[in-house]
């Protein structure tokens, strides 16, 4: 007897000794208490067509993890900021997140024009912050771009134009061939000026003809006039990079005036919004996707089941990426032994335990890659003209 | 080139619609309704309001939208001008009041989404929408290189018809006297018997009522309706519309619009994307510096 009572008595002091410095206290110190986490998405404006899927994504993930007894007993407490799609608003929402609202970690913003102001003040007050729907150059790791040191607390889990593009136009090019382009590019921000830089960068490699770079503003009142000179130098391809409703636009006008050929874009395309939009116009018109709906591996298809209960629709990539936002953040804060007493240390911990993120996604298997950014398959789909989706392709990550 | 040029024609007529609604409130108050804007984004958003979520038909949608445009223009002067009259404001105080308006305006529609306390207005929230491919007969018809969209075509004959009636109105017959009376000098036109606050109401009225149908035509030739297609896309050019035209005056508004429209193409053609809105704007200033008074102004001593 007095041998079993030693036994017990040592494998407590053992079970306490071991669990010193993870979960056991973790556990402990996690009940009861609330992680206070902040979005900034462009609900409202340019960004509109994106930003609400990405907040319900988000809100559902949250929800989930909270029913399901929250991140060792603590629940999360998500506060949605809208910044208008406007830049100065981004940031100042942000900041007060930041320092008011006290969170531990950020999402967004939604638009890579915003990011140019949000994330650097992320990282300089040493805030973990993960981009859901930002795609353009320089986000991740060199979120102070044009100073290269590798931003610390900047991460993505949204699929960047320097990989969607180039992903698109490879796998059009060894399907059709395509010989000249035009590119008609939005010159008034940030993300759809990057993607047209990348276009330019890459149609030579494939020898594509670039006929002309159409820049034009998103305030133009009538998109007419930059699609007719489009149409009239007769293209192959276009390739649109533009945000919002803009693609939809140019893919109507075009095929009104009697174009026949091929529409390529990027992220820009990937809504269900914009498919809807462009109608039978854009029946046919690629993109590489971070994900598709048709994917039947578990961890999507309980998203999507889960998505269309909460919301009597589909889900469509932002509220994929919002979704598995808060899955990431939740991952890290579940494994990052937070105190709920020092905020700056425990963003700090997140901040650490987010670079080994590894979980399945609706995006499929997720991790970071060094740099911060998102390493997955890139999906290329195309638009059905009915309002959604069809999968050509998968690529692998390299 | 051929097709350029029917461009031009087709947004100069929607931007001398908008223009003559903003030109008429200037010619009479002498001041800049700012909040023309968002009446023309008003008109556009009921009326599609009404067809997509109320189920009207296009032709009754059209006829409220224009009717609700026309009550915005009564809000305007009530809430925005009147007030600000009777104190003696100066001009700058009902500039002001006019940008507050639309900037309500706006943000009333932008939050309106479903479940939403504006849910009856708008559901679309942020988004660009346009009117269902079934709502009004749109065919395409194709004449030797160019290409006319009906919805843009019957824009042309809708604009220079309205333009044409308002032209009479107020050359021709009593309205018009009183409103140019009005124009003229407000306290000589009261002493003559002249309702001087019903006039002020019907310029607001006539002038909200074009705004609304110019943002109609707008959504209907360009299938894009959100809560920005004002600001974004025609308040800005309206002023330099009425500029080129000349402040006030009416014949000036419509061919400042249209001439806008083909300095923007010209130069889009000639010049290439990226200079087209700098040499549009280019040109106002031009007319600033040259000729201060437009091209159809008269130095203020009879307008509109």
């Amino acid at each position: 007897m007095r041998l079993v009572c030693g036994l017990v008595a040592a494998l407590v002091v053992a079970a306490c000794g071991s669990s010193g410095g993870g979960g056991g206290n973790a556990s402990n110190a996690y009940a009861g208490k609330t992680i206070k986490l902040g979005a900034v998405l462009s609900i409202t404006g340019a960004g509109g067509v994106y930003g609400p899927q990405s907040r319900d994504g988000a809100m559902l993930a949250v929800t989930e993890i909270n029913a399901a007894g929250g991140i060792n007993g603590a629940k999360i407490d998500l506060t949605v900021q809208d910044d208008a799609s406007d830049k100065a608003q981004s940031s100042q929402k942000a900041q007060a997140l930041i320092e008011q609202n006290q969170v531990l970690a950020l999402l967004g913003p939604t638009l890579s024009n915003s990011a140019v102001g949000v994330h650097p003040l992320a990282e300089n007050l040493k805030t973990p912050i993960l981009a859901v729907s930002t795609t353009g150059i320089h986000i991740v790791p060199d979120c102070n771009f044009p100073t290269t040191t590798p931003c610390q607390y900047v991460f993505r889990d949204s699929l960047g134009e320097e990989t969607a593009i180039p992903d698109n136009i490879k796998s059009y090019v060894n399907d059709a061939h395509p010989k000249t382009g035009v590119l008609l590019v939005a010159n008034d921000d940030k993300f759809s000026s990057d993607g047209g830089k990348i276009v330019q960068n890459t149609v030579g490699q494939y020898n594509i003809t670039l006929l002309k770079t159409i820049p034009f503003s998103k305030a133009a009142a009538d998109l007419s006039p930059f699609v007719t000179e489009a149409v009239q130098a007769k293209p192959d391809v276009i390739f649109i990079t533009s945000l919002g409703g803009i693609p939809a636009k140019i893919m109507t006008t075009a095929r009104n005036l009697g174009f026949q050929g091929q529409f390529l874009g990027g992220n820009g395309f990937n809504t269900a919004t914009v498919s809807a939009q462009a109608g039978a116009a854009g029946k046919g018109a690629r993109s590489a996707s971070a994900w598709y709906i048709g994917n039947t591996f578990p961890s999507n298809s309980d998203f999507v089941t889960a998505y269309k209960k909460a919301y009597s629709k589909d889900p469509d990539q932002f509220g994929a990426q919002g979704y598995t936002g808060i899955k990431i953040l939740a991952d890290a804060a579940k494994r990052a032994n937070l105190t709920f007493t020092d905020l700056a240390g425990d963003r700090t911990k997140l901040r650490a335990a987010m670079e080994t993120v590894n979980i399945q996604s609706p995006l499929g298997p997720f991790q970071f890659t060094s740099t911060h950014d998102v390493k997955q398959t890139v999906w290329i789909i195309e638009m059905d003209g009915a309002g959604n989706f069809k999968l050509d392709h998968q690529i692998q990550p390299s | 080139m051929d097709q350029q040029i029917l461009n031009a024609i087709f947004i100069g007529s929607i931007y001398a619609l908008f223009a003559v609604g903003y030109t008429l409130v200037f010619g009479i108050l002498d001041i800049l309704n700012l909040a023309h804007s968002a009446v023309f984004m008003l008109g556009a958003a009921v009326t599609y309001s009404l067809v997509v979520n109320h189920g009207q038909s296009f032709l009754v949608a059209c006829i409220l939208g224009i009717a609700a445009s026309a009550v915005m223009g009564l809000v305007i002067e009530h809430v925005c001008l009147r007030p600000l009259r009777r104190r003696q404001a100066p001009p700058i105080a009902a500039l002001i009041s006019t940008i507050g308006l639309a900037l309500v305006i706006v943000a009333a529609v932008e939050q309106g989404r479903g479940g939403t306390l504006f849910a009856w207005l708008w559901v679309d929230g942020a988004n660009s929408v346009a009117f269902p491919a079934n709502t009004f007969p749109n065919p395409i018809w194709h004449v030797g290189d160019l290409t006319l969209q009906a919805s843009k075509v019957a824009i042309i004959p809708i604009s220079i018809v309205l333009m044409l009636v308002l032209g009479y109105v107020m050359r021709y017959t009593q309205v018009g006297r009183g409103l140019r009376a009005v124009a003229e000098n407000p306290r000589a036109a009261r002493l003559l018997g002249l309702d001087v606050d019903r006039m002020i109401s019907l310029t607001l009225v006539i002038s909200s009522a074009l705004g609304g149908l110019a943002g109609i035509l707008f959504g209907v030739a360009l299938g894009d309706i959100s809560p920005y297609i004002g600001r974004d896309n025609v308040e800005v050019r309206g002023l330099a519309v009425i500029v080129l035209g000349g402040m006030g005056s009416i014949p000036g508004a419509v061919f400042g619009g249209y001439l806008l429209g083909l300095i923007e193409i010209l130069a889009l053609v000639t010049l290439g994307s990226g200079a087209s809105g700098g040499v549009a704007f280019a040109a106002l200033f031009l007319m600033l510096v040259l000729r201060p008074q437009g091209l159809f102004g008269t130095r203020l001593r009879e307008r509109i």
